[in-house]
Order: structure tokens, then sequence, then C-alpha cells
């Protein structure tokens, strides 16, 4: 019985023409998404690489290792062609210094920022907008629309136990639209490969967990549309109430939980903090300046030479600087861990309350999954902040300081011959990404809240229409 | 008013009583009985409590009192060991419009637990009904109502049980398929089944039915066997027993 409603439930959608169109806009639409991902992923590649031999090509010629102007690159992400994220967002190139907040820039939206108007065409997007929509579409009348056209009532004229009717058109609509679709994105994931994204077993595990997330979104759309059809007796009005929920969880929730938890939890402006940093900043300066001159007016000494005397006097406001910068580096940290724990808040407010949107989950595991969640940008920082760390020390080794003193340097000092610099001595930067088990461990939660809507869902339907009036 | 079937009651209304949550009653103490080779034509306006007996006896709602039996079984006690025993055709057959004639009578034929036929089965029970050949792969959504209503009917012979519900069947066939509608019927009850009719149409009623029963407001206000009719006009008892009955009620009132 159950497999008979499933086929028949098959047979009816897959007949038509609505099918149809609808499979070859989604055919079209994912293999396009593959394709300019995958491409996206090529001109990214391509960019880093570019950018990783100029910087190493810009430092040829130099002779001191304290004038190099060092640049680290985030590689862009193999599954960010499929499930962009945040990577767009994220500055691509951060300028090192030896000392100092590390500050990334050149974001794919900040190149073109006509992306970040209409963002990008990817999986996310596709499952997260089309197909719910189109699971709605295929869905929504399936109880009360068979209501209308007779059927349930010839139906149920048989022996059907009503738990069977109802699981066998669950199951036959999820399965109508899940088995068409797996055959574009396993074009894709074909196409991938070839079009150069490297995809190692990890990649092509969170791939297949992406789509797995993909299918589970899909079916809580099925099951609230048989839900919601089974509350209703009119197809017009469960369209009506379906699309409302629509709009509710794929465009309001998320972006009004970002507003509720913005309002909630109170967190410093950047410029705020740059204001703080700044004034703090010009304070040591003053401190250090009035230092100075004492220092000039107590330590001047007869008979010695003025390059003594300077040689004395740099190694005094190395000293000064370098306490100086700790004190600003040790003020900015608290400033910046403050308003990292109050963002962080901030954010597990928003994500609380975005998590009873099931797009948001969707959105949330799939970008944890893709290794382009916000953790993305958090690695990225912490790799960076490890490596200036590294890089610090290597040009300590090399000059004898840090840059962090003040290096005066005298008229008619006589220039040392030095040897240039080799590029290739510097420590090397390679960020992999997230990990596969840290993503997938991070985008569990959401996976299961994805099953926890299906189940709730479907159980929402069954229980209606056990008590649905099929006349 | 209870009449004495010659044979094994396949369908049977004891006391059958429906009042619906707002407190109007459809149906008010209705007892009939239908032997297996027999017709039992209900005949009634619109309200009267023909439908709603139906969908008693298809467990589609529950009575108030009394109940509704098949070979027996009360329905709302076990509806799905009931409707193995019941075929059903409604006054307006609505089909999977996607499906051709042969789809649709293969699904139902399934979904009424029958899965042993073949496409010629199908085939020959749609040209029993008389739908032409020429239409058994079509879709159904050119099909016209008279064409739906006889796959309708197909599918309730196919699926073979002994007792048969129609509500309203002729309803939306010309003249030609209404009469060799009746001829189906009768060759229906000689293969044994009990059939259970609501119908307008008195005409016909008189001739294939083997009991006529005329509701009114939920009531079963006549019950005769068409030998108790013979030479009577039954256009005529009809219109005096629904206006006996609106007076009396009027009188009540």
């Amino acid at each position: 019985m159950f497999r008979l409603i499933v086929e028949k439930e098959l047979r009816e959608t897959l007949g038509t023409t609505k099918f149809a169109v609808t499979f070859a806009v989604c055919a079209v639409l994912i293999l396009l998404a593959f394709y300019v991902g995958a491409r996206n992923y090529q001109v990214g590649r391509a960019e880093y690489e570019a950018a990783r031999a100029e910087n190493l090509k810009q430092m040829e010629g130099l002779t001191d290792w304290g004038r190099v102007d060092h640049r680290i690159f985030m590689p862009p992400q193999p599954l960010a062609a499929l499930v962009s994220g945040v990577a767009n967002d994220i500055g691509r190139t951060t300028e090192v210094e030896t000392r100092g907040e590390l500050r990334s820039e050149n974001s794919r939206f900040n190149e073109d920022p006509m992306f970040a108007v209409f963002r990008f065409l990817d999986l996310e997007f596709l499952f997260g907008v089309v197909l719910s929509l189109f699971a709605i579409l295929f869905a929504y009348d399936a109880i009360n629309g068979e209501k209308e056209r007779g059927t349930l009532r010839l139906s149920f004229a048989n022996s059907i136990p009503r738990d069977r009717y109802i699981l066998g058109k669950l199951v036959g609509a999820f399965l109508a639209l899940a088995i068409p679709l797996l055959i574009p994105i396993l074009i894709g994931c074909v196409l991938l490969p070839i079009l150069g994204v490297p995809m190692d077993n990890g990649a092509w595990l969170r791939l297949g967990l992406v789509v797995l997330a993909g299918y589970l979104y899909l079916g809580v759309f099925l099951a609230l549309s048989v839900f919601i059809s089974a509350m209703t007796e009119r197809s017009a009005t469960s369209f009506l109430m379906l699309l409302v929920v629509w709009i509710v969880a794929v465009l309001i929730v998320p972006r009004a939980s970002v507003l509720v938890a913005g309002r909630a939890v109170d967190v410093p402006s950047i410029d705020r903090i740059n204001f703080d940093k700044s004034k703090f900043e010009t304070q040591l300066w003053q401190e250090d300046r009035d230092k100075m001159m004492d220092w000039q007016e107590e330590n001047s000494r007869e008979g010695e030479s003025g390059r003594e005397f300077f040689e004395r006097f740099q190694q005094y406001t190395q000293e000064l600087g370098e306490e100086r910068n700790q004190r600003i580096s040790e003020y900015t940290a608290r400033l910046n861990e403050e308003r990292r724990n109050r963002e962080s808040v901030q954010q597990r407010v928003a994500l609380g309350i975005a998590r009873i949107s099931p797009t948001a989950v969707f959105t949330l595991a799939t970008t944890n999954l893709a290794g382009t969640s916000l953790s993305l940008k958090h690695q990225y920082q912490a790799e960076s902040a490890t490596y200036q760390k590294i890089y610090s020390d290597f040009i300590k080794e090399k000059t004898g300081r840090t840059n962090s003193g003040m290096v005066i340097r005298l008229g008619g000092e006589e220039e040392e011959e030095l040897d240039p610099i080799d590029p290739y001595e510097l420590p090397d930067f390679s960020f992999a990404g997230p990990q596969t088990a840290d993503v997938t461990a991070a985008a569990l939660p959401d996976l299961g809240l994805l099953v926890l809507f299906n189940v709730v869902f479907f159980a929402g339907a069954f229980v209606s229409f056990l008590k649905y009036d099929v006349r | 008013m209870e009449l004495q079937s010659p044979s094994r009651a396949l369908l049977e209304a004891d006391n059958l009583t429906k009042r619906y949550e707002d407190g109007q009653l459809a149906l008010d103490h209705v007892n009939f009985a239908v032997a297996a080779g027999e017709i039992y034509a209900m005949l009634g306006g619109n309200g009267a409590g023909k439908t709603t007996t139906i969908n008693l006896f298809l467990n589609f709602i529950e009575p108030t009192e009394g109940e509704a039996r098949v070979d027996g079984i009360v329905t709302h006690r076990d509806p799905l060991a009931a409707k193995k025993k019941l075929a059903y055709v409604s006054e307006n057959v609505m089909l999977y419009p996607n499906f051709t004639a042969l789809q649709n009578l293969d699904f139902f034929a399934r979904l009424g637990g029958r899965t042993d036929y073949s496409k010629d089965a199908y085939r020959d029970v749609l040209l029993r009904v008389g739908l032409q050949e020429e239409a058994h792969g079509r879709r159904l959504k050119g099909f016209s109502k008279g064409m739906r209503q006889k796959c309708g009917i197909a599918i309730a012979i196919l699926k073979d049980a002994p007792a048969i519900l129609l509500d309203e069947p002729t309803s939306g066939l010309d003249p030609k398929a209404a009469y060799e509608f009746i001829g189906l019927l009768d060759s229906l009850r000689g293969e044994g089944k009990a059939i259970l009719m609501s119908t307008h149409d008195i005409f016909r009623a008189r001739d294939v039915a083997n009991t006529i029963g005329i509701m009114n407001q939920g009531k079963l206000v006549m019950q005769r066997s068409k030998q108790d009719l013979a030479g009577e006009d039954l256009e005529k008892v009809y219109v005096e027993y629904m206006a006996g009955y609106m007076d009396r009620e009027t009188e009540t009132v």
C-alpha cells in the first residue's frame, strides 16, 4: 500500500508540465552554480598565487629586513565555490608588521561591490531560496488538493490506513523532487575536479553533507507543506499560508535576529575602539616625548661626540618604544577582547533567535560544512596573529630590533655596503582553512535541528490528517 | 418500516442517526437492509440524507447513534475491514487528470487490493462500461463528465466487492449511457452484488431497483418493494410522500 502511494505520487508529479519546467530551471541553476563557483575558485586561486609571487618580488633588491613590506594572503576555500558564506566578506590580504594589529583588506565584495548587492548564485542560495519555494509549489495541495479533486474520497473508500497514506504522500513527493535533483548535482560534482577545484576525501565528505543538509531542508518544507495542507480545506488557503511562512522563515527571521541581537547586546563599534586606542597612543607618546626631553637634559656629557650621544639616545628610545608598544598592545588586546566577548554574546543571541527558522539552520549547517562560516574569519585572524609572532621573531633575528624603536640615521654616517635580502627566507604562511573533523562537528547540531524540523512537521501532518475530513 | 430480505443482508442501516456538531439532524433513525443480489434505490431531494447515509457506510463520518454494517461488520468499529467489502462510485467522479484511464484503473484497483489484473482486464471492463477503446490510453484531463463516470464505475467493478454504493451514478451520463448503465447494474445484481444507490431519477429507480426508499429531511419516510409499487405511479407516490411528510412536519411545528 505504502509503495503504491509512493509510486502514484512519483508518477503524478513526474508527468506534469510543472515538474518538467521546475526540473529544467533547477538543473540549469545547479549546474550554473557549480560552474560559476568553480570558475570563481580558479580566478581566486590564480589571484592568490600571483599576489604571493608579487609580494616576494617587491622585496627583491632590498638590503634591510626592517624595510620589508610583507603581506600574507588567504587562499580561496574549495567549497566556497558552492557555499560562499562569509568567504567573500573577509579581506584576503593582510599586511604583516612585527607589532600592532593586523588588518585584512581586499575582500571580494570590496573589489566587486555588485556581488555584495546581489550576492552569488551558489548551492546554499539555490536550496535556501529556490528549492524551498519549489517544495511548497509541489506539496501545498498534497491533501486538500486531493480533496478538491475528489480523489481523496475515492481513495478512502478503500481499505487504506491513514498513516501509510500520509507517509506515502510525503515520501513520494520527496523522492519526486530529490531524485531528479541528484542528476545535476552529480554532474556538477564531476565538473568540480575537471574545472580545477581540488577535492580531497574530506572535501567530498563535506560536499556530501552539504547535499544531505539540502535534502533535509527540502524535506522540512515538504513536510511543512503537507502539514498545512492537512490543516486546511482549500489549496488556495494553504498556498497563501505557506507563502507567508516561507517569507518569514527565509527572508525575515534571519535578518530580524541580527537586528534584535544588535538591540539586545551592545557591542562597541570599531570606530569607538579605534578612537580609544588612538587616544591612549597619543597619551603615551606625549609621556614618552617628555621622558625623551628629560633624558636629553639629564644625560648630556661633556666631551661626548654627537654620534655616541645619539647611539645612547637611540638605545633609550628603543627601550621606551618597546615599553610603549607593550602597553599599547596590552591595552588594545584588552579592548579587542572586550569587544570580541560582547560580539560573541551578540552572535550567540542572533544565532539562537535565527535558529527558529529552518533556513537559518540550513545556512549555518552548510557554511560550517563548507568552511565559510564566521569561524573562517576567526581562524584566519588567529593564524595570522600566530604568524605575526613568528614573523616578528624572524625580523628581530635578522635586524636585532623589532621596528618598535625610533631609528635615527645621522647625516654623514657612512653607509655600510649590505647584501640584498633573500625573500624566500621569510617564514611561510599557508592557511589550510578549517579541518573536516572540526567543521563536521560544528555542523552536526544544525543537521540535527533540520532532522528535528522534519520530525515535528511530519508529526503535525500525521496528527492533522488522522482527524482530516476526507469527504 | 423494515423489510425482510430473502437472502443474507450485506448492507444494513440500524437506527442510523447522524447529528452534526452544529445541532443539525442529518439522519434520523434510519433502518434498511440490502441483500446480496438486490438493488436498493434511495430517492429524495437535496439534503434529504442520501449522501450522509453513504458517508456513514464509508465511515467518512461516524454515527451519533445506531450503526451501519457491511456484511455484519460495523463500519465505525472496523472501517478497514468494512471497506474491503465495499465499492463506491461518487456523483462526480474525479480521478487523476494526468493519468490515463488505464493508469487510473490500475491505481485504484491496486488500492482496492486487486493486484491480479492485466491490462487486458482493464480494457475489458472499460469496454463493458461503454468507454471506447481509443480513450483508454488518453489522459483524463480531456474526458467529459460522462467518460469519467464510466471510469468510476469501471473502478467499482474491478474491486469486485460484494457491496456497491452508488451516489447519483447516472448524473452526467447521456440517456444512452444511462440506459446502458442500468443494464450494467442489472448484470451486477445477477452476480450477487448488494447495491445501494442514491438517485433523483425516479424512473430508472423504478426500472432497476428491488426496493425503493424515499428520504426526506433525514428520515426514511417510505420503503416499498418493487412488487408493492407495481401498477402505481411512483412519481405521484414520491410527490405525495414528500408533500405529506412536509405537511406533518408543518403541523408539528
